[in-house]
């Protein structure tokens, strides 16, 4: 046992057998390795603290007797890991990290200071993972349409075509968060890793499985662990700390669906992209985090670029619409404070800002045919009555929010009297002008496209395991084109949400949800619509801790 | 912009991981039961500031963070958590969220408790169908007075690790502190000599059960974190009708069940919190422990 540890392994592994075996009882001073001199010195250290300890022991035994039980035990927990760590030293193995229960820090000091580690099973699998099921039966009265319409509500900045096959302007988002049929939908399994790399990061990884088998990334990033003065950083493909509900996965949030107004400036995803993200905790009397992000623009609504089937529609038009530009295209930047409150409340206050530099969509008007002959030398085709025209617009787009959250830890059981309040306001404004158009003298026209959104939501346990929600969420009380030819408000859409959620245990949750819906399809056209969903989340594997 | 923030960033980045453990004038100690505060206070002494992040109505085990925690923990020296994966569900995100190097686990700003100890209910299966199960052990370590001596000496030993110029002092206050303990738990042996056992709600006090060898008669939830059903309960009151004990349960758990299994038994109830007061020191975790002694006395 003791030869073994000459053999050739590497220098923490065997410091960290030889202080296990120090600490072990008996004659332990068996190291007499020859061959490395430093380890000797180290030795020698540890012997004498060692022997200090055995000399305090030996005290403490005459003390009590219970005190010797104890003290027994803690030889024998020693010893136990003497034994492990030789044996580990003798399958000339090492794990990538080792359980956080070892003996850490092989300094002298760390016998005297006890175990430095956390007791955990997950620690025993590195990374932890854990995978979560989101399935529904979902059913609306206007035969499915009304899960992907809540996402595409009418607004003056048109949505950029979906690159998943549908024509025209996003109606149908086939994807994974939120749209489902009519009938029964498993929404996405997520899939998790976590884990501490080194002593400098931790890194994560989300995946998410739609019904289809569809694998799509969610977040893969590492966080630094050991920056001074409050700083943090993280990067990778991370989901934005901007706002409060943004950096949520969907199993995290209150009701089935996101809110209108992320689901529609934002889109299903939210603000996700790839980047670096900076956070600064400063030392003041309550909690301030400030932070900000720089990313790659990669988004869906805040921040498209046109495709090429969309710039094949602008080949005959006067002017020129850039390409995509290079990133870093995106940036934010937030601050959220709370005050110190008594334990059982919480409260925060989150304002967020973020700039994409380039957006561009493509807007498409007709002209009758008859009314057209002033253009006379166009070569559209005039079979038909109607020519459609595609302009297309590029500039850059802002948003910003603010937001607001109070928790309230009830004093019954599991969850009972738990209160929780939510709210959040984001407007976005898009400064577009025309680059690329069928008629000359439109082009560098400039307009603003602004719209806003809200929701606000609570959340209360009304008995064990069981909550009930209500959400009001709006979008567009401004939306409107300004500050061009053609200055217009198109009005705004709305719904009512409640549900119910059953929590059988932290691991497994189920919801029932109905949604009144009141959504402007197109200026004029509003579809009105009752939604409902029952849901099960269910999670397997390591319970992870979920932030503020 | 772009290029100076990036300079910024990667000076930061050079920055990782070089703050080491200077503890300043005072010691700050962030515990996250109230008994660790407790037991800091009374190992630390009065030169130390603790704080305690929960308090002792409060379910260690659901928690949530909350960013006030974060910002009490960022100053830290020294976290004292229960561990074994109670706290598991709010406490190392507060923990990555306070931006602290030092109280990351792995590094003397952190301490468990139950790490320092050897635990009760170790090595069951990992099988949730058995309910919230923690192979690791049943972390409620702090309810054992003998126990919490040991867990004082090693505190003492890393604060002395953290500060060795007052090591003389914590090793001091830890041996009073055993000392104490000691002397109330003969006269507790004394007053639980006869006690004929007790029913708890969750296996929450096993550790206090064990150390004055009270019989645990049976758990009102069948398996850990599940509520009985009825039928369960008339189980539990058949195979415990015509014997002697106590229900204890603690105020955030349903009330409901033990108080219907006390009256049909003809037994006393007794609600408890499983923790001290916030502000308690040495004297009041001990009174905290005669409390529970007294409940488990009280059994007929």
């Amino acid at each position: 046992m003791r030869q073994s540890l000459s053999l050739g392994v590497s220098c923490p592994t065997l410091s960290s057998a030889l202080l296990a075996v120090l600490l072990a009882p008996g004659p332990a001073v068996a190291a007499n390795d020859p061959e490395i001199a430093e380890m000797r010195s180290m030795l020698n250290q540890m012997k004498a603290e060692y022997e200090r300890r055995i000399a305090h022991l030996e005290s403490r035994l005459a003390e009590a007797e219970r005190e010797s039980a104890r003290s027994v035990q803690e030889s024998k927990r020693a010893s136990q890991r003497a034994d492990d760590a030789v044996n580990l030293v003798r399958a000339e193995s090492r794990p990538m990290t080792a359980p956080s229960t070892d003996p850490v820090a092989p300094s002298p000091a760390a016998g005297s200071g006890g175990v430095l580690g956390a007791l955990s099973s997950g620690s025993a699998f590195n990374p932890q993972i854990a995978v979560i099921l989101d399935g529904n039966y979902y059913h609306d009265g206007i035969e499915g349409a009304g899960s992907a319409l809540v996402g595409a509500a009418y607004q003056p900045s048109r949505l950029a075509p979906h690159t998943h096959g549908e024509e025209a302007t996003g109606e149908h988002e086939a994807h994974s968060h939120g749209a489902g049929e009519n009938g029964f939908n498993f929404r996405e399994a997520e899939l998790s890793f976590t884990a501490t790399v080194d002593p400098y990061f931790d890194a994560a990884l989300f995946v998410a499985i739609d019904g289809d088998g569809e694998w799509e990334l969610e977040e893969g990033w590492f966080q630094t662990r050991g920056l001074p003065y409050g700083l943090r950083m993280k990067g990778g493909k991370l989901l934005s700390d901007f706002g409060y509900i943004n950096k949520q996965h969907p199993h995290q949030w209150d009701f089935v669906d996101q809110n209108l107004p992320y689901l529609n400036l934002l889109g299903a995803h939210g603000l996700q992209d790839t980047g670096v993200q900076l956070t600064w905790l400063p030392p003041l009397p309550f909690y301030t985090l400030l932070g900000a992000e720089l990313a790659q623009g990669d988004q869906e609504r805040f921040g498209a670029v046109v495709d090429g089937d969309q710039r094949a529609l602008l080949a005959d038009n006067a002017g020129f619409l850039d390409g995509e530009n290079e990133g870093p295209r995106l940036w934010t930047a937030f601050a959220k404070i709370a005050p110190d409150l008594p334990e059982r409340h919480a409260l925060q206050f989150g304002a967020s800002y973020a700039r994409n530099n380039q957006h561009q969509e493509v807007h498409s008007h007709t002209h009758a045919a008859p009314a057209h002959d002033a253009h006379a030398g166009d070569d559209h085709d005039h079979d038909h009555d109607e020519i459609v025209h595609n302009n297309a617009l590029a500039g850059y787009a802002d948003i910003w929010g603010i937001d607001l959250v109070y928790k309230y830890d009830g004093d019954g059981a599991e969850g009972h009297r738990d209160f929780k309040f939510q709210t959040e306001y984001l407007r976005s404004t898009k400064d577009l002008s025309i680059r690329s158009s069928p008629h000359p003298e439109a082009l560098g026209a400039s307009s603003d496209f602004t719209s806003d959104g809200l929701y606000a939501q609570a959340v209360y346990g009304f008995a064990p395991k069981w909550t009930a929600g209500l959400r009001y969420d709006i979008f567009g009380m401004t939306n409107e084109v300004s500050g061009g030819p053609t200055d217009q408000d198109f009005g705004s859409s709305d719904r009512w949400t409640l549900d119910l959620t059953w929590n059988l245990s932290e691991f497994s949750r189920l919801r029932a949800q109905y949604a009144r819906n009141d959504i402007l399809v197109e200026p004029g056209e509003r579809e009105r619509f009752d939604a409902f969903y029952l849901q099960f989340l269910v999670s397997m594997g390591s319970h992870g801790a979920h932030t503020f | 912009m772009i290029g100076r923030l990036c300079a910024a960033l990667s000076g930061l980045l050079t920055l990782a991981a070089v703050a080491t453990a200077a503890p300043a004038v005072a010691l700050e100690i962030v515990a996250t039961a109230p008994s660790l505060g407790a037991l800091a206070r009374e190992i630390a002494g009065p030169g130390a500031q603790v704080t305690v992040l929960a308090g002792p109505q409060q379910d260690l085990h659901r928690l949530q963070a909350k960013p006030s925690m974060m910002r009490r923990l960022r100053d830290a020296d020294l976290v004292v958590a229960i561990g074994a994966e109670l706290e598991m569900g709010w406490l190392p995100v507060a923990i990555a969220s306070a931006a602290n190097p030092r109280i990351q686990p792995g590094r003397p700003g952190y301490f468990e408790a139950a790490a320092q100890v050897d635990l009760l209910d170790q090595g069951r299966s990992a099988d949730r169908a058995q309910g919230d199960v923690h192979p690791v052990g049943n972390p409620h370590v702090d309810l054992d007075p003998v126990r919490m001596a040991a867990v004082g000496q090693a505190l003492a030993g890393r604060l002395a690790q953290l500060d060795p110029a007052g090591a003389d002092s914590y090793h001091a206050r830890a041996q009073t502190f055993a000392a104490q303990v000691d002397a109330r738990t003969v006269a507790w042996q004394a007053q639980l000599a006869e006690a004929p056992g007790a029913v708890l709600y969750h296996r929450d006090a096993i550790y206090l059960l064990e150390r004055f060898g009270v019989p645990l008669l049976g758990t009102i939830e069948p398996v850990p974190g599940v509520p009985p059903t009825g039928r369960q309960l008339s189980a539990l009151k058949t195979a415990l009708a015509g014997r002697r004990g106590v229900i204890l349960y603690v105020p955030y758990q349903s009330p409901q069940a033990p108080q219907a299994l006390a009256r049909d038994l003809g037994w006393p109830v007794v609600q408890l919190p499983l923790e001290p007061p916030a502000d308690a020191d040495g004297k009041g975790y001990l009174d905290h422990i005669g409390r529970w002694v007294a409940a488990l006395a009280s059994a007929r």
